[in-house]
C-alpha cells in the first residue's frame, strides 16, 4: 500500500490555515498549523471553544475548504483532489461527531443510517450490506433488535455507537473524532473511550482525537497537540506534555484541570488578562495578553513551533532548543 | 429464541405504513380525508349518472329556477340545468386546475428553492431576486395578465395560477433547507462520500417534507379558491363548463329568491378548501417521526 | 427518620422524603423517589449524579418551580432555615405551605439559583447593570440609584470592573456572563445558593476562574450552597459533603473523605473508575455496564442492581434501606445489610 518509510506517515499536514470572512475582518479559525501523525497513532488536540480544534478537523477531511495549506494522506495531497476523486477517497477517511443527537438523520432507522455510506461506495448486493451491517452493530455493541429504531428513541451512547459504526463501515484507515464523548455522561464516556480503543487495537485505525477533556485526551492518545486561537502552541507525547508542559499556556491549561482526588496538592496558575480576538489578530504571540512571563518581543513577534526536546515542539518566545 | 431466527434483522412495516398508521389517529384529519374523497370519488362516477353535455351544459328554460326536489336534489339554476349535476362536474374542473396549479408551483419554486438554500451565495441571491419581482406583483392580476393573452383552457388556467404561486414556494423550500442544511447529519452524508443530489433529496429534502406538504395541501385550497374567483370576474373557466366560481356568479343575479344557488357551491368550496387544510395539518403530525407515539 | 440528633438552628435546608412524579397520560415519570438532604449553615453540598439522576428537579422543588405536568412534589416536606415551604396534610400528601407571593419572595431574596448556561440567563436587551438592579429592586426597598449602586459594587466583588454595568450582555464573553449571573444571584444575599453546574459551560482555565471567585464569595459571605455537577473534580475542591443521586435516590452520602477515599456504593465506585486517571494514564477504564434505567419503568428493587457487579439476589425484589455506616457517612446498598463491612470493594 503505502510507501514504508521508516516512520510510517499516514497523515502530513503542512502550513493548513483557514479563515473565516466575519463582520470587522477575518477570522483567523486555523492558521499555519502543520504536524504529521504515524499509521495507527492517536493525535489529541486539545484547546477550549473556539481555539479551532474542530476547524482543523474538519479542513483536514475537507468538509470545510481550506484556504491554504496542502494534506498529505498515503503521500497524497489530497487538497489537490477534485471533488469527485475526494467523494471517493471519503471511504478511508471518516469523522465521527460529538453531538449524537444532530449528527444523525432523524428520519433515517438505526440501519439505514449505517448501511449508507456501504450504498454509496458500491457495495451492490442488499443481503451483503445487511450482513455487514449486522456485523458493523455487534462490533460497536448494538443490539440487533434496535436495526429498526430512530435515533430518536435512543440514548445519547447508542446513538454515538450508531456514529461509530457508520464512521467503521469501509474499512477507514483514518478517523478524525471530534469531540466524540463530551455530550456523554462519566458512565457512557468511560464505555465508549474502550470501544473506541478496541477498535482502534483491532483494525490499526489512526486517530485525531479532538476534545477540550485533558483527561480523557491524555488517557487517549500517543500524541498530544495543544492549539490556542487557531495557532498549535505545544506537540508532544502525551507523557512528556503532561509530566512536563513547557508552554505557559499549557501549563496553566494543566494546573486548572479539577482532579477528583481530595489530597491532590496542586498549584493552581489563574490567567489574568482578555482573550486577544481571532479576528485580524495582531502580529504577536496570541497569549500574549494573558501569559506573566510576556515580554516586548511577545508582543511584536509571533513566535514559530520548534524542537525544543525530541519530538517536543514549543511556540514561545522564552523556549530555545536544548 | 434460536440462534437462526434472531440473525434475520425483524423486518418492519415500511415507513408509509407509519406514517398511515399515525395519521388515521388524527379523527379530524380522517373526516377531512373522508370528506375529500367523497367529493373525488363523486366526479369519477359522475358520467355513469348524468351525460356531461346535456344535464350539464344544455339549456333547458322551461325548467329554470327550480327550488330542490327530488328531482334536482339541488335544484335548476337559471338556465335551467341540474345545480347537483354542474356541481360535481364543477369539481372536476376546480381539482384538477388546483392540483396541477399547485404540483407546477411546488416542482418549479421547490427545485429554485432547494438550489438556492442549498448551495446559497450567488445563485441563491439570483433566484431570491427574482421571487421578489414576481412577489411583487399581485398574484390575481399575474394571472388575469397571463389569461387574456392566452386561450381559457385548463392547462392555461393551472398554468398561471401556478406561476404566480411559485415565490411562495421557492421561499418555504428555501427556508426549510437552510434550517437543516447546517444540521451535523448534512455534513456526516458528505463526509462518508454521498453526492450533492442525494443529500438533498435524502436528508436535507425528507427534513423539510412537513411544511413543505402542509404548504401544499394548504396551496391546493387556495389556487381552487383563486380559480374559482377567476371564474367568477370570467376570466377563468368559460361556460358552459360548469366551474364553482362561474357558478357563484351566475348565482348572484337570484342570490334573494333563490338563495339555494349560492348555497351548494359555496358549501362545496367551503369543504373541499378545510379539508385540505385539516390534511395537511394531519401530514405534517404523522410524518414526524419524534412524535410518533 | 435516623440521625435527627442535630436538629438546631444551624440548619439551612432540610429535605426529608422528598418523592417528584411527573404524571402523563400512560406513564409515571418517577424523577425523585424520597431523598433526604441537609445542609447546615454555611456548607457547601454537592450533588453529584449524571443526567436524568433527578439533580435540577430537587433543586426546582427547593424554589417551587416544579415543571409541568407534575408543578408540585407528590410526598415529602422542605424545610428552609425553620420556615416550612412544603409540608405533609392529614391524607400524607405534599402541599405548599406557602402562597405564591411568599415563594416569589423567597426566590432571590432567600434562595438564589445559577443556572448552566449564562447565554440564555441574561435579557440581551437590557445592561447588565440595570438587570442585577431590577433583582435588588424587586427584593430590597430600594430607589434605582442605589440598586444600580449595588449593582457596580456587586460586579467589582465578581471581578468585573464597575464601569461595565452599563455593556449589554453580548459584550461579555462565556465566562464573564457566568460572572454577572452571580452577581445577580448574590446581589441580595441570598442564605442558599442553587448553582446547578454553574461552570459546565465554560472552559476550563475560565472555570478554574469561575470556581475561586464563587469560593471566596461563599467564604466572605458565608453562604450555603448546594452545589449541583457531574464532575467529582469540582466537588472534591469546593464541597463539603457529598451526595450522589441515581435514578432519583441519594444513593451514598458524606463528607468529602467518605465519598473519596472511602467510598463504599458500588455506582460512586463505578463513577470514579470511569474517569480517566490523569496521573495514571495507562490504566484501563472500567465503565459501568448497561444504561441508566427507565424513569418511568424502575426496577422493583435497587434501581442499580441490574448495571451492578455485586448484585445479589435481594437487590432484585427489596429496595435497600439507608445504612449509617459512621455518624457522617451513609449507602442505601444490600452490600451492608447486617452491619456487613466489605471494607474495600
Amino acid at each position: 500500500m503505502a510507501n514504508e518509510t521508516k516512520r510510517d506517515i499516514l497523515l502530513d499536514v503542512q502550513h493548513l490555515k483557514k479563515y473565516f470572512n466575519v463582520a470587522g475582518g477575518q477570522l483567523h479559525a486555523v492558521d499555519d498549523v502543520s504536524f504529521t501523525l504515524e499509521r495507527g497513532k492517536t493525535l489529541g488536540i486539545v484547546g477550549e471553544s473556539g481555539c479551532g480544534k474542530s476547524t482543523t478537523g474538519r479542513a483536514i477531511l475537507r468538509l470545510i475548504e481550506p484556504t491554504s495549506g496542502s494534506v498529505y494522506f498515503e503521500g497524497q495531497d489530497i487538497s489537490k483532489l477534485s471533488k469527485e476523486e475526494m467523494r471517493k477517497l471519503r471511504k478511508e477517511i471518516q469523522i465521527i461527531f460529538q453531538d449524537p443527537f444532530s449528527s444523525l438523520n432523524p428520519r433515517q432507522t438505526v440501519s439505514q443510517t449505517i448501511e449508507e455510506p456501504l450504498k454509496i461506495h458500491g457495495m451492490k448486493n442488499k443481503a451483503e450490506r445487511q450482513a455487514r451491517v449486522r456485523e458493523l452493530m455487534e462490533t460497536v455493541g448494538l443490539a440487533e433488535r434496535l436495526a429498526n429504531a430512530y435515533p430518536h428513541e435512543l440514548d445519547g451512547g447508542r446513538r454515538q455507537r450508531i456514529g461509530i459504526a457508520r464512521a467503521l463501515a469501509m474499512n477507514p484507515k483514518f478517523i478524525v473524532c471530534d469531540e466524540p464523548v463530551s455530550a456523554l455522561d462519566v458512565s457512557i464516556q468511560a464505555q465508549i473511550l474502550n470501544l473506541m480503543k478496541d477498535i482502534q487495537r483491532k483494525h490499526g485505525i489512526t486517530y485525531i482525537f479532538i476534545t477540550h477533556d485533558l483527561s480523557v485526551v491524555n488517557h487517549f492518545s500517543d500524541d498530544i497537540a495543544v492549539m490556542y486561537l487557531g495557532r498549535m502552541v505545544e506537540k508532544a507525547p502525551a507523557e512528556a506534555l503532561f509530566e512536563e508542559p513547557l508552554h505557559p499556556y499549557t501549563k496553566a491549561l494543566l494546573s486548572a484541570i479539577p482532579v477528583p482526588n481530595i489530597h491532590s496538592k496542586k498549584e493552581r496558575i489563574l490567567l489574568k488578562g482578555e482573550v486577544t480576538s481571532p479576528i485580524n489578530p495582531p502580529k504577536a504571540c496570541r497569549f500574549a495578553s494573558r501569559c506573566e512571563y510576556a515580554t516586548d518581543k511577545c508582543r511584536c513577534e509571533e513566535p514559530e513551533l520548534i524542537e525544543v526536546k525530541p519530538d517536543h515542539f514549543v511556540a514561545c518566545h522564552l523556549l530555545k532548543k536544548e | 429464541m434460536n440462534a437462526a431466527n434472531t440473525r434475520k434483522i425483524p423486518k418492519k412495516k415500511s415507513q408509509a405504513y407509519e406514517i398511515w398508521r399515525r395519521f388515521k389517529k388524527n379523527k379530524t384529519a380522517m373526516a377531512a380525508l373522508i370528506v375529500l374523497s367523497l367529493i373525488i370519488l363523486s366526479t369519477l362516477c359522475a358520467d355513469f349518472i348524468w351525460d356531461y353535455q346535456k344535464d350539464a351544459c344544455s339549456i333547458n328554460i322551461k325548467n329554470r329556477l327550480q327550488h330542490p326536489s327530488w328531482e334536482h336534489p339541488l335544484g335548476t339554476d337559471e338556465l335551467g340545468r341540474d345545480m347537483l349535476c354542474r356541481l360535481v362536474y364543477g369539481a372536476r374542473a376546480s381539482l384538477t386546475v388546483g392540483i396541477l396549479g399547485t404540483s407546477f408551483a411546488l416542482l418549479v419554486g421547490g427545485t429554485l428553492g432547494a438550489i438556492g438554500g442549498y448551495y446559497g451565495g450567488k445563485l441563491d441571491n439570483l433566484i431570491m431576486r427574482c421571487t421578489d419581482v414576481l412577489l411583487a406583483i399581485p398574484g390575481l392580476l399575474l394571472c388575469i395578465a397571463i389569461m387574456s393573452a392566452f386561450k381559457s383552457n385548463v392547462f392555461y388556467i393551472s398554468l398561471s395560477l401556478g406561476i404566480s404561486y411559485i415565490s411562495k414556494f421557492t421561499r418555504i423550500v428555501r427556508s426549510s433547507i437552510l434550517s437543516v442544511r447546517d444540521q451535523e447529519y448534512v455534513e456526516a452524508a458528505r463526509a462518508i462520500g454521498a453526492s450533492d443530489f442525494s443529500i438533498i433529496t435524502k436528508h436535507v429534502l425528507m427534513n423539510c417534507m412537513a411544511p413543505i406538504f402542509v404548504q401544499y395541501a394548504l396551496a391546493i385550497g387556495s389556487r381552487i379558491l383563486s380559480v374559482s374567483t377567476l371564474s367568477y370576474i370570467g376570466m377563468g373557466i368559460q361556460a358552459p363548463t360548469p366551474d364553482w366560481g362561474n357558478m357563484l356568479s351566475g348565482a348572484r343575479a337570484f342570490i334573494r329568491g333563490n338563495t339555494y344557488l349560492v348555497m351548494g357551491p359555496g358549501v362545496a368550496l367551503l369543504l373541499t378548501i378545510s379539508s385540505f387544510n385539516l390534511i395537511g395539518d394531519g401530514l405534517r403530525d404523522a410524518m414526524d417521526p419524534r412524535l410518533k407515539k | 427518620m435516623s440521625n435527627d440528633m442535630n436538629k438546631t438552628n444551624d440548619v439551612m435546608l432540610d429535605i426529608k422524603n422528598l418523592v417528584v412524579e411527573f404524571k402523563t397520560e400512560d406513564e409515571t415519570v418517577q424523577a425523585i423517589n424520597g431523598i433526604d438532604l441537609k445542609i447546615n449553615k454555611g456548607k457547601t453540598h454537592g450533588l453529584v449524579g449524571e443526567t436524568g439522576a433527578g439533580k435540577t428537579t430537587t433543586a426546582l422543588s427547593i424554589l417551587n418551580l416544579v415543571p409541568f405536568p407534575a408543578e408540585k412534589p407528590t410526598a415529602g416536606t422542605i424545610e428552609l432555615d425553620g420556615v416550612h415551604l412544603y409540608k405533609t396534610n392529614e391524607k400524607g400528601e405534599c402541599v405548599p405551605a406557602l402562597t405564591e407571593k411568599d415563594y416569589q419572595s423567597i426566590r432571590g431574596e432567600k434562595v438564589a439559583m445559577i443556572f448552566q448556561d449564562p447565554m440564555t440567563a441574561l435579557n440581551p436587551i437590557f445592561t447588565v447593570g440595570d438587570q442585577i438592579a431590577e433583582s435588588v429592586r424587586l427584593h430590597q426597598n430600594v430607589d434605582q440609584a442605589k440598586a444600580m449602586e449595588r449593582a457596580r459594587e456587586m460586579l467589582e466583588l465578581v471581578g468585573i470592573p464597575a464601569k461595565r454595568a452599563d455593556d449589554y450582555p453580548h459584550q461579555f464573553s462565556g465566562g464573564m456572563k457566568q460572572r454577572v449571573v452571580i452577581a445577580m444571584a448574590l446581589a441580595c444575599n441570598p442564605s442558599l445558593l442553587i448553582a446547578d453546574e454553574p461552570t459546565t459551560a465554560l472552559d476550563v482555565t475560565i472555570q478554574a476562574q469561575v470556581l475561586e471567585m464563587m469560593r471566596g464569595l461563599r467564604d466572605k459571605f458565608g453562604t450555603s450552597v448546594l452545589m449541583i455537577t457531574h464532575d467529582l473534580g469540582i466537588i472534591a475542591e469546593m464541597c463539603d459533603e457529598v451526595s450522589v443521586m441515581y435514578a432519583g435516590r441519594i444513593v451514598e452520602y458524606g463528607n468529602l473523605e467518605d465519598i473519596f477515599d472511602n467510598t463504599r456504593h458500588p455506582y460512586t465506585q463505578g463513577l470514579f473508575n470511569s474517569l480517566p486517571n490523569i496521573e495514571d494514564r495507562k490504566a484501563e477504564l472500567k465503565p459501568i455496564r448497561g444504561l441508566m434505567p427507565n424513569p418511568a419503568d424502575l426496577p422493583k428493587g435497587c434501581a442499580f442492581c441490574p448495571r451492578c457487579d455485586y448484585a445479589m439476589e435481594i437487590c432484585k425484589t427489596v429496595r435497600p434501606e439507608r445504612k449509617w455506616l459512621s455518624e457522617t457517612h451513609c449507602v442505601e446498598c444490600h452490600l451492608y445489610d447486617d452491619g456487613k463491612d466489605v471494607s474495600k470493594l
